[in-house]
């Protein structure tokens, strides 16, 4: 971050506000996602419709971020740090925005496993949501603390991720063969686990976004690698 | 370079041009100014008011000089084609500019010939209180050019080429004082391009213009750099962006940082230049 402030205070007031917003937003999406897994996990419904009836929160706040997005770039036309940072949370507050829908879906799907006899692997989802919860709060926290090396980390990390999502859905397709009768509830944790999955990805994206803020470098459909070829040319 | 006057003409500065012109892209970006260590004074050395400076400005690039005021990039650029010698205290005290491989400071250098070579368009239009044809005719006939049929020529295609044809082709003959600001400017860059130079130096060419009258004018600047090299000192920096390929960046005399505008303007990489673009600058 910069130490000195900018000259026109409403720039400034309009710069802190949308990273303020954005950290609302983060904050929450983490607790709807938080709401959804916890409501299946202890099988309370009420924390799944909490998750549900949220999302719409999210969704103004990512009307709102885009509107002061928008103002600060016609208002003060923004260069260098402060440009990337304004165009940067545009684009975060659409990947969390997602991560809420992401939170909702899980939510929905939950209700429906509620409505039927337990399943002893729901339990499957537990070390899932740990991994995609830590990168969310990990990618959340690289962007409000402008660090860029913890944001870079979130790659390999996701690849843990992918490797749990693969083995959960492995484990429910063969549940679903042998256990007939949960079919729907095996189907329904195969669509939360994709759901986690994704949360992960979007996590990648917040890094990917924070690192571009503090270096000004696109690492996008390229990973950290882009920045070790860069520093080479 | 034609401006040292016994060596090369004119027309084999323009073969010369037109040969450059066919040249590969690489050639084309090749440097027209290359500024070398150089420091600049209005007091005969006592204080040096630029202090080593190194930039290439590339051929037909549009190239922005950024700075708070007092920062020296007019200076610079009025060293370019040496319109300081005006000042009998001003001197280079160090490092040496050349254009097109010839030092500018060079004693054989004839300022006249080197302006007509490095035209420059100031802040406030600036017409002689001559008819709108005469403005764009004097640069030539003050050359030796006779010919009316080819001045009619050249102050024609000046005027298109400075976009204000259409505006005044029936006001040939009307004072250019008639004209409404943003006319006048680009009347000045007609007059300038139409002794054809290889540079266009420009020192804040927009600040006494209304926003359209800006826009066409910045219009025009894109233009120009088909066929000149423009350098351009500007306080909106949102108009480098728009019209500069590079950019430089100066402060108390030097220059901080110069780099391509894209680059600058979303990542520049010394923090001076962040805090003054993004407006932190106390």
């Amino acid at each position: 971050m910069l130490d000195l402030k900018h000259t026109l205070g409403d720039f400034e007031d309009s710069l802190r506000n949308t990273r303020k917003e954005v950290l609302t937003m983060a904050s929450v999406a983490q607790q709807n996602l938080g709401s959804a897994v916890t409501g299946l996990l202890n099988r309370n419904e009420d924390l799944c419709n909490d998750a549900i009836a949220e999302d719409e929160e999210v969704n103004q706040l990512e009307r709102a971020i885009d509107q002061r997005g928008m103002e600060i770039l016609i208002r003060f036309n923004p260069v260098a740090t402060d440009l990337r940072m304004v165009v940067a949370a545009m684009k975060i507050s659409a990947n969390l925005e997602r991560i809420s829908d992401q939170a909702e879906n899980v939510a929905r799907r939950a209700r429906k496993v509620l409505k039927k006899d337990a399943v002893q692997e729901v339990n499957l989802i537990g070390p899932i949501y740990e991994l995609a919860a830590n990168l969310l709060k990990d990618a959340v926290k690289s962007f409000a603390e402008d660090d860029a090396n913890l944001a870079l980390t979130l790659f390999e990390r996701d690849q843990v991720l992918d490797k749990l999502h693969r083995k959960a859905i492995k484990k429910y397709t063969t549940l679903m063969e042998e256990d007939i009768e949960n079919l729907r509830t095996y189907l329904n944790l195969i669509f939360i686990v994709r759901c986690l999955e994704r949360v992960g990805d979007h996590s990648v994206n917040i890094g990917e976004e924070t690192v571009y803020i503090n270096q000004g470098r696109s690492i996008r459909h390229i990973g950290p690698s882009a920045l070790n070829d860069e520093d080479e040319d | 370079m034609p401006v040292v006057n016994e060596n090369r003409s004119s027309s084999e500065m323009t073969s010369a041009r037109d040969k450059n012109n066919s040249e590969d892209e690489k050639l084309a970006n090749e440097a027209v100014i290359e500024v070398e260590n150089l420091s600049f004074s209005y007091d005969l050395g006592k204080t040096n008011t630029l202090r080593d400076i190194n930039l290439n400005i590339p051929k037909n690039k549009v190239t922005a000089f950024i700075g708070p005021s007092g920062c020296g990039k007019s200076t610079l650029l009025r060293c370019f084609n040496r319109m300081n010698d005006t000042i009998a205290t001003a001197k280079i005290t160090a490092g040496s500019i050349k254009i097109m491989g010839s030092d500018v400071s060079n004693p054989r250098v004839d300022p006249i010939l080197l302006r007509k070579e490095i035209g420059m368009v100031f802040q406030k239009s600036n017409p002689f209180p001559k008819s709108v044809y005469e403005n764009v005719a004097f640069g030539l006939r003050i050359g030796g050019e006779r010919n009316k049929t080819a001045i009619d020529e050249i102050v024609e295609e000046s005027l298109k080429r400075a976009a204000l044809w259409d505006e005044v082709k029936d006001r040939l003959k009307e004072s250019a004082l008639s004209l409404s600001g943003g006319q006048q400017q680009r009347l000045c860059i007609a007059r300038t391009i139409a002794v054809q130079p290889s540079v266009i130096l420009m020192d804040e060419p927009c600040s006494a213009l209304d926003p359209v009258a800006t826009t066409v004018v910045e219009e025009l600047i894109t233009t120009l750099r088909e066929d000149y090299t423009v350098v351009v000192v500007t306080h909106n920096m949102q108009q480098a962006t728009r019209v500069s390929d590079s950019t430089a960046f100066f402060y108390l005399g030097e220059l901080i940082e110069y780099d391509l505008t894209s680059k600058l303007f979303t990542n520049p990489a010394k923090k001076q230049t962040e805090d003054y673009i993004s407006g932190r600058f106390g």
